[in-house]
């Protein structure tokens, strides 16, 4: 193609963006106005984007790692965050938590709800990968693929049988398959307004726990895979397994490590999730496993730095198109965005140019 | 008698299955589930042998048919006699119940001994068959012969026996179409199609749009029916093109973004006003309103797909003598769908021996390799996209027009999940292996868990919770023993026994099969060096 054509090419496309755009809620000059009349509201949807974001990476580290390792898409992964939610949530049932409970009786059921999910979730993960990914490591390829979905399923009606449990987990609620609404325990106070500086931006002690939990655990994460032996040899059975098998790694166990790591990171968003939302679903496990994924393929599937910053993208990228767009469109903006940054970046944003194996 | 003993144990996966139905549905199911799997016995039984004779091939079905029917029969009698009264259902007599036995056994061992014999036949027909005593068919034509009379049979013995189970096959074959097409760039291409989903709604609402009063198109469905494959197909073409550069998990994702956006465009296209950009521009700026150009619903916003409430009602077909289809009888449809099933089968069949069908091949193997042979990849991968989706078009357009109302709802990734895990469980590139993934899976998610469902139910109302006395426990009970409830996780339990358990399908293709074992790879090789010197 010659480049006028391209250009050409590329007039054609935006003129046909903005002919159509308007039916998905891409309308400019109303977007321009709503944000020239209140500018605090695009900073609020900015913040609430990059808390979800934050979350959705969490979810995101655990595909990519896992990913990076065994080059599988570990479809169970979303659902294993929600159970993570379940989990925590009865921990708190078991606390007696309610709403507003204050902050000092519900540190120490918070704390345990953490450790509880995110060991569960860890749990899980690893006998999941003892019994149906690892008889299919030497498998044609699609095989783990479909066990993985299975595990989904399984992990999604378990999700709905736990909430089905109103006989003995009185949280629960009624109806199995209804929201859960999850105890609203972090306090609402606007941290500007407590320092007595006076804007129109809500940014509470909840916003900021929750990101600083989820930062926490990423910046963690990533020390741990630059910094640790066991984060070197995680790195090398990444780069090659069978070399990685000569220099004396035991690469089940790093596998095993991987998906240890990636199941507590799943079980700590799903408490997080809960505590900023304050309802859980057990189908939200599959929406935001969808949104984790694509996060991590955004950045480049396998590639730690890339699932957070895709994570990040997608989050504020729905914040932004829920509040502008239109919230009907919201999930086909994400992917719209999504399949037009791959036709540019086959490999993701940050994810390197495989070589062909010839 | 020892014959039969060894029978029932080589058979028990199939006597198992066999039970199981007449357990669930009791009254003459077990005939049917007797001729159906009876048949399938004496083809199992003996197609891997050199049968010398028909009368050889008889005995061999007719000893494993029995075994099989013994199954049958057994299963009938503990289903009326002891499962009927302890579930609350209608109480049949004795002379029934053993009349029920007694035919299903007879059934079962006549169709698997049929089938037998035809695998006695001759492998071609030889020149000299008008003088042997064995007529002129051959054992392929034999086997087909007995496939075709269960096929066109089927919905008569369904309305004889008062199975019901009519309606589940129209399903089991609209998905079997839909799995056909998902091969051709999963199995076939090797191009994973995460969205295949989006093809079957882009068939199926072309037909809404144009045969339902929604819109006031009305035109006739046999017409729409090519329509909505073709524009099936140019969706292919249009949403595969951006995969072209992307190669494995990557285009996985972009497939599963285009299955995820085209419903959600579906659900939403219900206010539609198109304004001229360039002139709404200059409308904004000079301030006259007047300027801007509106291209479609300018009095009120276009409704072009009825959002969540969807097309309704849908044109049916009509044909002569018949007139229009009616959602009575089922009869009409099932050989709609059948004849639809069986010419995509023989289209894709031609496909995949043409020259595209194995440059589908060649670039599953190694794009590369391929392509510097002279394969035109980016035509070879968008004929793939197209061709699958075409299949899709015809099977959302028979869909559409079957269900007369189509919602969004109907077309989320869990589709595309369950026809992906119907060719991947079948078999990858087999096609005899994804009809029989689809309907496993079609089968036991339509039909029989609806009906385990209704038979636990009442057993458990009849017979278990009248005696607990911890009304927690009754509680947990009642809400939560629901097979319905518990679908998916014995669906996903399935998909993981049935990886471990066969990874590669459970009819692989020849080639792949070849792959794996590695003695056949060995004696190619030595194969080809003799060549090579030679």
């Amino acid at each position: 193609m010659k480049p006028w054509q391209k250009n050409v090419l590329y007039i054609v496309v935006i003129y046909f963006i903005l002919l159509l755009g308007p039916i998905a809620g891409l309308d400019i000059p109303r977007i321009i106005q709503d944000i020239v009349q209140s500018p605090s509201l695009l900073f609020t949807q900015i913040l609430v984007g990059l808390i979800n974001g934050a979350i959705i990476a969490i979810i995101a580290l655990g595909y990519t790692l896992v990913y990076g390792i065994i080059e599988l898409i570990n479809f169970a992964h979303g659902d294993l965050y929600m159970l993570g939610g379940f989990a925590a949530l009865t921990v708190m049932g078991m606390f007696g938590m309610e709403d507003g409970a204050p902050l000092g009786t519900a540190i120490l059921p918070m704390l345990v709800a953490l450790l509880v999910s995110a060991g569960m979730c860890a749990g899980l993960n690893v006998v999941t990968e003892r019994y149906a990914y690892r008889p299919l490591r030497n498998a044609p390829r699609l095989a783990p693929l479909i066990s993985a979905i299975g595990v989904s399923f399984i992990f999604q009606n378990l999700g709905l049988f736990w909430g089905g449990l109103r006989s003995f987990i009185p949280i629960m609620g009624n109806t199995a398959a209804a929201p859960k609404s999850f105890p609203d325990l972090l306090p609402r106070t606007d941290i500007f307004q407590a320092l007595g500086i006076e804007t129109k931006i809500d940014f509470t002690v909840k916003d900021l726990t929750v990101l600083v939990v989820a930062v926490g655990l990423m910046v963690g994460l990533n020390l741990f895979v630059q910094r640790t032996p066991a984060g070197k040899a995680m790195r090398a059975v990444a780069q090659n397994r069978e070399a990685a098998k000569i220099v004396g790694i035991n690469v089940d166990q790093i596998i095993v490590l991987t998906f240890l790591i990636g199941g507590a990171l799943a079980g700590a968003a799903g408490l997080l999730v809960g505590l900023y939302n304050n309802t859980i679903v057990f189908t939200m496990g599959f929406t935001a496993g969808l949104r984790a994924f694509t996060a991590a393929v955004l950045g480049g599937i396998g590639n730690i730095t890339g699932a957070m910053l895709g994570g990040v993208l997608i989050g504020l990228l729905s914040a932004l198109s829920d509040q502008y767009l239109s919230s009907r469109w919201t999930d086909a903006w994400v992917f719209g965005v999504l399949v037009l940054i791959l036709v540019f970046r086959p490999s993701g944003l940050l994810g390197e140019n495989l070589q062909e194996k010839v | 008698m020892q014959n039969v003993l060894k029978a029932l144990r080589a058979n028990l996966i199939l006597g198992g299955v066999a039970a199981f139905t007449v357990l669930l549905f009791g009254g003459w199911s077990g005939s049917m589930i007797g001729w159906l799997l009876g048949t399938a016995v004496g083809y199992l039984d003996t197609h891997e042998q050199s049968i010398p004779h028909p009368k050889v091939g008889l005995r061999i079905g007719a000893i494993n048919g029995f075994a099989l029917g013994l199954w049958v029969a057994a299963a009938s009698l503990v289903e009326g006699l002891i499962l009927r009264p302890l579930s609350g259902q209608a109480i049949v007599p004795l002379p029934q119940d053993l009349l029920h036995a007694v035919v299903g056994l007879a059934v079962t061992t006549v169709a698997a001994a049929l089938m037998g014999a035809m695998q006695g036949l001759p492998r071609r027909r030889s020149k000299l068959a008008h003088q042997t005593t064995h007529g002129s068919l051959s054992r392929r034509q034999g086997t087909l012969l007995i496939l075709a009379a269960i096929l066109l049979f089927f919905p008569f013995a369904d309305r004889m026996a008062q199975t019901g189970w009519i309606a589940t096959v129209i399903q089991v074959l609209i998905f079997a179409m839909l799995a056909l097409g998902l091969n051709i760039p999963v199995g076939y291409a090797g191009l994973l199609d995460l969205g295949y989903a989006a093809f079957f709604a882009i068939g199926a609402y072309t037909t809404g749009m144009l045969s339902s009063p929604h819109l006031g198109i009305e035109w006739n469905f046999w017409l729409v029916i090519w329509i909505a494959a073709a524009v099936a197909a140019v969706a292919g073409l249009i949403l595969g093109s951006p995969t072209l550069p992307l190669r494995g998990d990557y285009l996985a994702i972009v497939t599963l973004g285009f299955g995820e956006i085209v419903p959600i465009v579906f659900r939403n296209l219900t206010e539609i006003r198109i304004v001229e950009p360039i002139s709404s521009l200059f409308a904004t700026l000079l301030n006259r309103p007047e300027l801007a150009i509106c291209l479609v619903g300018c009095e009120q916003p276009f409704n072009l797909t009825n959002g969540e409430t969807g097309i309704n009602p849908i044109g049916r077909p009509w044909l002569p003598f018949i007139g229009s289809f009616s959602s009575t009888n089922y009869l009409p449809w099932y050989y709609l769908v059948l004849l639809l099933v069986i010419f995509s089968m023989f289209m894709i069949n031609r496909l995949r021996n043409s020259r595209l069908g194995r440059a589908w091949t060649a670039i599953r193997e190694d794009e590369l390799a391929a392509s510097s042979m002279g394969i035109n990849r980016v035509n070879v991968k968008l004929l793939a996209f197209a061709m699958g989706a075409t299949f899709s078009g015809f099977a959302g357009a028979f869909y559409a027009s079957y269900i007369t109302a189509i919602f969004p709802s109907v077309f989320d990734f869990s589709v595309s999940v369950i026809i992906l895990c119907m060719v991947i469980l079948g078999g990858l590139g087999n096609m005899i292996g994804v009809l029989l993934g689809c309907v496993i899976i079609m089968s036991a998610d339509r039909l029989y868990l609806p009906q385990f469902a209704q038979v636990l139910k009442g057993f458990l109302n009849t017979t278990v919770l009248p005696n607990i006395a911890n009304p927690a426990l009754r509680d947990f009970l009642a809400i939560s023993v629901d097979p319905i409830q518990m679908r998916l996780f014995l669906f996903g339990l399935v998909l993981v026994v049935m990886m471990i358990v066969r990874p590669e399908g459970l009819v692989p293709n020849s080639r792949r099969r070849a792959e794996l074992h590695s003695e056949d790879v060995v004696a190619n090789e030595s194969l080809a060096d003799v060549r090579s010197v030679g």
